[in-house]
């Protein structure tokens, strides 16, 4: 069979960004384009962000880099030097899309705005990545991930008590941002198809994080009074119950079992009612609650409740079975019966989990490459399987300037005594 | 104005909630023509999810569901019905791109499957999405969001060392699903005009989610190390918190009308980050003076990760008893990135959001006026942007019917009374 080439093979790519927008040129490279990662010749900041394997060689310490810019090619060049900027147009004019993440007017003040490369190459499709957009009374405001997280709504909603709100301890508020400079590469290409015409595709993270909280940030727009995404819906009786189903009371919805964690909400109501249910009559088929207990009905238990037939005391009690149920179960086991008995518990998986996963074994999902400082480093595969020519196989993340021959010497020609003395002055490694 | 550029490509969206329907309000914001597909009796979650005008649920006036389906023709169907499942086939056949989001194995129990839809319609670009994928030992696992942060490996990594974690906020796959699924949709289109060739997608939200913790599954298999929660530090900056201070709102003003007398100032939130040794030098002359920028106990990074408690006390008791402006500004002056933990409010009045257009505002039939949030991109020459509010539920039924479909009014009236339209 041949190898996959991708659904993006026919084009080039030339990615210019640093941690904040490594992702996008990665999500195109997997579906087969030809993504060029250009980087200055000391090394792309990108290389020196956590997590980092402090026994590699210097270049290749991140596994930030290694994750996002895997399936790359690599090139490096100065872009703050006239000679680095002459290259730079001249790939330029060889590709379809350009991806950076400047500050806003950093790629003006090098002559590369997007007005400059427009005449260069008329079909080239410019895509920024701005911390808070190219425009506007913040778009020269200093960023960092967890900054443009609290900007845009999520991280207010992750509050837990009336301590401070949390993050994600894995950084994502560039990866939406660099999510979407994909997608909306890809809806300006297909403007290209009828116009012949590239253009600027502006990205600002701050908004593209703001998707990432269900809506909620509509709420003042839209005259809601204290929304909240988490319910605690006051009875009658001032009681509090919980009916959404969804976990949103989160700490009460982790149990400990033998070999972690799983995620189990003991949902109320008529919404998800009857999954509490399953879950008792599995707990009384394992002789592990009574018959009262295992009587009660969660779909109409609010009502109950109020009524003051069952008190916090028998729901507390309830709870401390479904603790000792769960304690001496592992995560594996308890998930299987879970699916089969409809059951919403989830495993709590760690990234440990995921390598060991029976599942994404089946699924070919994570794959393992062999990089050029002789580590295996395994690495998420497709994101839409089903598609065997959509994505090509993974390749290791390059190190500094890995392919300055093949793409300044071969793709565009330039002659071995130039490329030595564009090295000798620094403009490439 | 340049044409949208996905004017002219047809979308039957079957999808539900939110990780599916948002790739069709993409696609409709740039141009396509998007017919959203829904049941009367088993009302969409997004419905009866808020906010809500007042604060009042009603299944019409739902502002995720607006975010979700601006811009969409909608109509409603009775997909358990064999009427129902052949008007889907009708429109699959009209249709460029199917998106459905239903447990895996459901679309097949109603004739529905991507070979019976293929079949009458060859170049067909399907795209499933679910939590798990169509295939494995775990395909037929459902449920909530929560559920989906679990099994992506998100819930243990929102939280403070050594407690149980809280998890993120949310159906957080749905957030990741989408973007991974556009992206994947649109090269799959790209493919499809240059060769004709359709084929079924199988997006797996886990999947797509663990795109965003690719450096921790390295790292793991490199170094043997367990990403955990580790509350809002960060291994390579110092300060790095979220710190008390004085909102700008006070209760019951989230909606902008007069204050009561009695209303209490509301607890803020700041955000924090020294990049590095300079901006920490910065930051610590404006809170503390010379003697602070130049106390050895923070000098450098490792200094300051070593004494971090300490660091943090003390630019909380500079940021308690300020407001969130005063912060932000003078630290953003200096160059030092702060910004408020935002509310909605904070966003609406955001001046950065407003200038950017962020939210839109479209014509209602019942609320007057929906506001949802702008399109995912701006593109320089084809601004997209929703079009039209969301459909109200089976808005469209006779138009999609009679005009998309070519329906006979006898065709449309024994639809109506066989109960399929609903």
């Amino acid at each position: 069979m041949p190898q996959a080439t991708g659904f993006l093979s026919p084009y080039r790519v030339v990615d210019l960004t640093d941690h904040r927008g490594l992702l996008a040129g990665h999500l195109l490279a997997k579906l087969g384009a030809d993504v060029i990662q250009v980087e200055p010749p000391t090394g792309s900041s990108a290389r020196r962000v956590a997590p980092l394997d402090e026994t590699a060689p210097e270049h290749s310490r991140s596994m930030y880099w290694s994750a996002y810019a895997a399936c790359k090619r690599g090139v490096t060049c100065d872009l703050d030097s006239a000679r680095g900027q002459a290259l730079l147009r001249r790939l330029v004019e060889k590709a379809d899309f350009l991806i950076e993440s400047e500050t806003p007017g950093v790629m003006a003040a090098r002559g590369l705005d997007h007005r400059s490369l427009r005449e260069l190459n008329p079909a080239l499709i410019h895509v920024s990545i701005t911390p808070f957009g190219s425009t506007g009374p913040k778009a020269g405001w200093a960023d960092s991930e967890l900054v443009m997280w609290a900007s845009a709504g999520p991280l207010l909603q992750a509050q837990d008590g009336d301590r401070p709100p949390l993050r994600i301890s894995a950084p994502q508020a560039y990866l939406h941002a660099a999510g979407d400079a994909a997608g909306g590469a890809l809806v300006a290409h297909f403007a290209r198809v009828r116009s012949g015409l590239g253009q600027h595709v502006d990205i600002s993270v701050q908004q593209s994080v703001a998707q990432a909280t269900l809506s909620s940030i509509l709420s003042a727009a839209v005259g809601h009074e204290n929304f909240s995404l988490r319910p605690e819906p006051k009875s009658r009786t001032r009681k509090t119950l919980d009916l959404s189903g969804s976990g949103a009371r989160t700490r009460r919805s982790k149990w400990p079992v033998r070999d972690g964690l799983v995620e189990l909400h003991l949902a109320l109501g008529p919404a998800a009612g009857r999954f509490t249910n399953n879950l008792f009559k599995w707990m009384l088929e394992e002789g592990a609650c009574d018959e009262q207990t295992a009587s009660w009905d969660w779909v109409s238990l609010p009502a109950r409740i109020e009524a003051d037939e069952v008190t916090e005391d028998d729901l507390e009690r309830a709870r401390e079975m479904v603790a000792r149920f769960l304690a001496p179960r592992t995560k594996a086991e308890l998930a299987e019966i879970a699916m089969k008995r409809k059951v919403l518990l989830a495993p709590v998986t760690t990234i440990e989990d995921l390598a060991a996963s029976a599942h994404h074994a089946q699924r070919g999902f994570l794959q393992t490459v062999d990089d050029p400082v002789g580590r295996q480093v395994r690495l998420p595969g497709a994101f839409a399987m089903n598609v065997p020519n959509g994505f090509v196989a993974l390749t290791p993340a390059p190190l500094p300037g890995q392919h300055d021959d093949e793409v300044w010497g071969g793709l565009l020609g330039i002659p071995a005594d130039e490329l030595a003395s564009l090295r000798d002055q620094g403009v490439i490694r | 104005m340049s044409a949208l550029p996905l004017d002219g490509l047809k979308v039957l969206d079957l999808a539900w909630v939110v990780a599916g329907p948002v790739i069709g309000r993409m696609l409709a914001d740039f141009g396509a023509t998007v017919v959203r597909v829904e049941s009367s009796q088993r009302v969409d979650t997004t419905r009866v999810m808020g906010p809500f005008p007042g604060g009042r649920i009603d299944i019409q006036q739902s502002g995720l569901f607006e975010n979700c389906n601006a811009g969409k023709l909608g109509m409603t169907l009775d997909l358990t019905s064999a009427g129902g499942q052949q008007v889907a086939r009708d429109l699959a056949r009209w249709a460029d791109v199917v998106v459905e989001s239903f447990s895996p194995g459901q679309m097949e129990r109603w004739g529905l499957s991507y070979d019976v839809l293929a079949e009458a319609n060859p170049g067909l670009v399907m795209l499933s999405t679910s939590l798990m994928g169509q295939t494995g030992p775990f395909a037929s696992f459902a449920g909530y969001g929560n559920i989906g942060a679990a099994m992506a490996g998100f819930q243990q990594l929102v939280g403070w060392p050594g407690e149980l974690p809280i998890g993120p906020y949310g159906p957080y796959t749905d957030y990741v699903g989408p973007r991974c699924a556009i992206v994947a949709l649109l090269a799959a289109l790209d493919h499809r005009r240059r060769t004709g060739e359709g084929c079924h997608l199988d997006v797996s939200q886990a999947e797509a989610g663990m795109q965003f913790l690719a450096p921790q599954i390295a790292d793991h298999s490199v170094t043997g190390r367990v990403a955990s929660h580790v509350g809002n530090r960060d291994p390579q900056m110092a300060p790095h918190g979220v710190f008390p201070c004085r909102a700008r709102w006070h209760s019951g003003s989230v909606s902008g009308g007069p204050l009561a007398d009695d209303a209490e100032p509301v607890a803020g939130w700041v955000a924090i980050v020294a990049r590095s040794d300079s901006e920490w030098q910065t930051l610590a002359a404006l809170i503390g003076g010379e003697d602070l920028a130049a106390d050895p106990r923070f000098a450098t990074l490792d200094a300051r990760k070593a004494n971090e408690d300490a660091l943090e006390a003390l630019v909380a008791a500079w940021t308690e008893n300020r407001g969130v402006d005063e912060i932000v500004e003078s630290l953003q002056w200096l160059g030092v990135p702060a910004h408020v933990a935002a509310a909605s409010r904070d966003l609406v009045e955001d001046p950065q959001i407003v200038e950017r257009g962020h939210f839109v505002r479209l014509a209602h039939p019942m609320m007057g006026t929906s506001v949802v949030e702008g399109p995912r991109y701006r593109l320089s020459d084809t601004p997209g942007g929703p079009r039209a509010c969301g459909p109200t539920t089976g808005r469209d039924n006779e138009r999609v019917l009679r005009e998309i479909l070519g329906y006979r009014d006898d065709e449309v009236t024994a639809l109506q009374e066989a109960g399929v339209l609903r």
